[in-house]
């Protein structure tokens, strides 16, 4: 069953691998996540359409891969610990290529920039430290690891190091004891003998549990993913081991601070993630709320790209939770929105598909929109331009000699002609035919003309989004449809589906549809704006006619008819959406369209006569 | 204890402890948070002998994020708004560091009085008056810590008891010279309109000769 056609959503938007990453890259991208394949899920398709775009959906844990491969890379290179790599990528906004020069050029510079080494001081720095624990301290059972060893040996072989550079010391001391004088917290002042306390390897030293609060204070008030040392001025930046030994000792404090501050770390790795991503412009996280997807879209990185295709995707991630598939709770899901993929565009901050016109057209009507739409209907009914200086004025009332308030021309409200020429037939306009009359009427009807053509295409743009609202309704009365005719037909839940995708199908279209009307609004005149919407025509008259069939009253007798004609129109309606999309995806690699109004990355349009 | 409170409660007797300093810091009310702080004005600017009260607040992440503060005294100085009182000063807001404390930041304060950071204003007006003729600038600065700030006023005048509190000058308040007010006054202005609109187009210094009459007027009649 199901196999009378095939719907191309079903099976993922996921793509060939190989394909994926064949030669889009762009040189300052150093992802390359054919590694990564089996990470995520990669079904074999076929050659994709033109409209759509090469993409792909990571997981937080497939993006951690991504830059442990990177950090890997960098200990390899520059032979430092996992702490160091991060916080040299993480300063240099994960370019490894000028991380690598940078380092090559002035080690110890670039160590000291990222907050992983104290600039070298003047005089070499007293071995003593002044602010230890006066009190044995039984519980000194983290012993960190030792690491900077590996650090120094090779900042004294980078050639630029005149001086033997600073000796990075040890990321994390647990305090030795000794020390005459008693120490005390500088942040909170407490001086109990058995203070536990931590200092990077600044050894600027605070009690643990300030450290705590202000790493805590750092990532959930203000998302901060570079967490200095509470020093004033010293900019040396804590490593991951030392927030994670401070979050999550392994002596486990009560399990309700466990559990907040393993979300706060869960929500550092996060910011992690967030940061790697905005640094990545082939890298786009999902829009969505609480979604953590990323999606790779390598084609679309550019922002030239962006003149040529409409970069839709989605996150591969439906609703909240993957549920959608299972198929007691879809009926469920499918109710709301929550059963909806995350489909976003990949170029712009639009949250949702609005194929086919590209970027900067759509930003462009949207913004149209929000200005004008909702005085212009009124403005058109209502109000008439003064036909000296075009200013709209409003008659509520009076005569028809008008006096514009703006530049004081005198004119009459029913022919438009200058008042002057009246004569003595004032109070009664029987001039139509004038000259002076007819022209003010064309000046007018003009800028009429620019509003008329604006509404045309706002009301058609508007009802499809209206629709497309309603179209929540629909699928609660189809899910309604479906379950009487498992009812009053032998027809098993599988075979009903055909309603379900009829009703997606609309949807989309719709979405489609919508956006043609920004495109045309703004096409340039000719046969192929013609064709264009010759081509939005025919999709209009599908869409509207399985939208009917789909409100229609079901009839038990009619239902093999019914589910005959359904599926029929839906594999049309898909048809024609595709053959939309595809032509104008097709026509904007070609050049083929021309605009009548400037847009960034066309040539200006050229005046038609 | 709450480490917010005990921070603050050793902050403030550390201070009392302090004689040195001459910064001191009381409460408003019962709370610990609300604080009042005063320093006197540093020597050799034309704060000097002013006394300048500091409104604290202390966030409830206090010492994670910085303490609000504001200047409860009229100061007249390109960091600090004539009007709120509001400072413009890095380590109240991302220079911030855990370690500083009330102290150290009054201290801080007191020093942005001694150098004034005019690329960076607050204050648009006063800026553009510091950068116009600094020596006019000093003059209004020094008369403001006079009539604000409890302070000796003009060198020349000092010993002389001027004016007293009650008696403000307007003109010298808004940092301009009294044979302009007057001109423009002979022409039929308010005398409050007048020092207004100088002082909006920082009619100063060398700035004079590049502000025609015709200019003034029409700010005036705007």
């Amino acid at each position: 069953m199901g196999s009378d056609y095939e719907y191309s959503d079903d099976d993922g938007e996921y793509y060939d691998d190989e394909e994926m990453f064949d030669g889009t890259q762009d040189e300052g991208d150093d992802v390359d996540m054919d590694n990564f394949g089996d990470d995520f899920k990669v079904a074999g398709k076929g050659k994709r359409k033109s409209y759509e775009v090469d993409y792909d959906s990571l997981s937080q844990q497939a993006v951690e891969k991504l830059m442990q491969r990177d950090v890997d890379h960098i200990c390899g290179i520059f032979g430092v610990d996992t702490d160091t790599a991060n916080l040299l990528l993480r300063h240099m906004k994960w370019n490894k290529e000028r991380l690598i020069e940078k380092f090559m050029d002035n080690a110890t510079s670039v160590l000291v920039a990222a907050g992983v080494a104290a600039p070298e001081p003047a005089s070499p720095p007293a071995p003593v430290r002044t602010h230890n624990n006066s009190a044995p301290n039984s519980s000194t059972t983290r012993r960190p690891t030792t690491r900077g060893s590996k650090l120094l040996s090779l900042a004294s072989g980078s050639k630029s190091a005149k001086s033997p550079p600073s000796t990075p010391k040890p990321m994390q001391r647990q305090l030795s004891k000794k020390q005459d004088e008693p120490f005390v917290c500088q942040i909170c002042f407490n001086d109990a003998p058995d203070l536990q306390t931590l200092s990077l390897g600044c050894d600027h030293a605070f009690c643990t549990e300030c450290w705590t609060d202000y790493i805590v204070s750092k990532i959930r008030d203000e998302s901060e993913h570079s967490i200095r040392c509470m020093a004033e001025g010293c900019a040396l930046v804590a490593p991951d081991s030392f927030i994670r030994s401070v979050l999550l000792p392994e002596t486990g404090a009560d399990p309700e601070k466990q559990e907040f501050n393993e979300k706060t770390w869960s929500r550092l790795q996060e910011l992690f993630v967030r940061h790697f991503v905005g640094c990545n412009s082939s890298l786009k996280f999902c829009p969505y709320p609480s979604c953590t997807n990323t999606v790779s879209c390598p084609s679309a990185a550019s922002k030239s790209s962006l003149t040529t295709i409409v970069p839709t995707v989605s996150c591969g991630a439906r609703g909240i939770g993957n549920s959608a598939q299972d198929p007691a709770q879809s009926q469920q899901a499918s109710l709301g929105l929550q059963g909806k993929e995350h489909k976003f565009c990949f170029g712009c901050d639009i949250e949702s598909d609005h194929r086919p016109v590209i970027c900067g057209v759509a930003r462009m009507w949207l913004k149209k929109c929000r200005d004008d739409s909702e005085t212009a209907n009124w403005i058109k009914s209502n109000t008439k331009e003064c036909s000296a200086c075009q200013s709209t004025i409003e008659k509520n009332g009076g005569c028809n000699h008008m006096t514009c308030k703006k530049c004081k021309h005198e004119f009459c409200w029913v022919c438009m002609g200058p008042w002057s020429e009246h004569g003595t037939a004032w109070y009664s306009c029987n001039r139509f035919d004038e000259k002076t009359g007819v022209d003010a009427r064309d000046a007018q009807s003009r800028s009429r003309a620019s509003l008329e053509r604006y509404l045309h295409y706002y009301n058609r743009w508007a009802n499809h989004e209206q629709s497309a609202k309603l179209s929540l309704d629909l699928y609660a009365k189809t899910e309604k449809k479906m379950e009487e005719m498992q009812i009053t037909s032998a027809l098993t839940w599988i075979e009903v589906q055909f309603m379900k995708k009829a009703v997606e199908e609309v949807d989309k279209c719709r979405m489609t549809l919508k956006w043609t009307y920004a495109m045309a609004y703004y096409l340039a005149k000719g046969n192929e704006k013609e064709l264009f919407e010759d081509n939005q025509r025919d999709l209009e008259k599908a869409v509207e006619d399985l939208s009917e069939l789909l409100e229609s009253q079901i009839e038990a007798e009619q239902i093999p008819t019914l589910r005959q004609q359904v599926t029929n129109k839906t594999v049309y309606v898909q048809k024609r959406n595709e053959i939309v999309l595809e032509d104008t995806a097709n026509g904007f690699l070609e050049g083929r369209w021309r605009w009548n109004v400037p847009v960034p990355g066309f040539d200006d349009p050229v005046e038609t006569a | 204890m709450d480490a917010r409170l005990r921070r603050v409660n050793k902050e403030i007797s550390d201070c009392k402890n302090d004689k040195t300093s001459q910064i001191k810091i009381e409460l408003f009310d019962e709370s610990p948070f609300h604080l009042k702080g005063s320093f006197p004005g540093p020597e050799g600017t034309p704060y000097e002998g002013g006394l300048f009260e500091v409104d604290i607040v202390i966030p409830d992440s206090y010492p994670f994020q910085p303490v609000k503060m504001k200047f409860i005294t009229k100061v007249y100085h390109p960091n600090v708004s004539s009007a709120s009182g509001a400072i413009c000063l890095d380590i109240l807001k991302d220079a911030w560091s855990p370690v500083l404390t009330l102290k150290s930041t009054l201290i801080s304060l007191q020093s942005l009085l001694c150098s004034p950071e005019p690329n960076d204003p607050q204050d648009a007006e006063v800026a553009k008056h510091y950068m116009t003729s600094k020596s006019s600038f000093e003059e209004t600065a020094t008369y403001w810590t006079q009539i604000y700030a409890g302070g000796p006023g003009p060198k020349e005048k000092k010993g002389k008891g001027v004016g007293g509190k009650g008696v403000q000058d307007e003109v010298a308040i808004a940092g301009l010279e009294r044979a302009h007010v007057d001109r423009f006054e002979t022409l039929g202005f308010e005398r409050s309109k007048v020092i207004d609109a100088l002082r909006r187009l920082n009619y100063r210094g060398p700035n004079i000769a590049q502000i025609t009459d015709d200019r003034v007027v029409e700010e005036l009649l705007k």
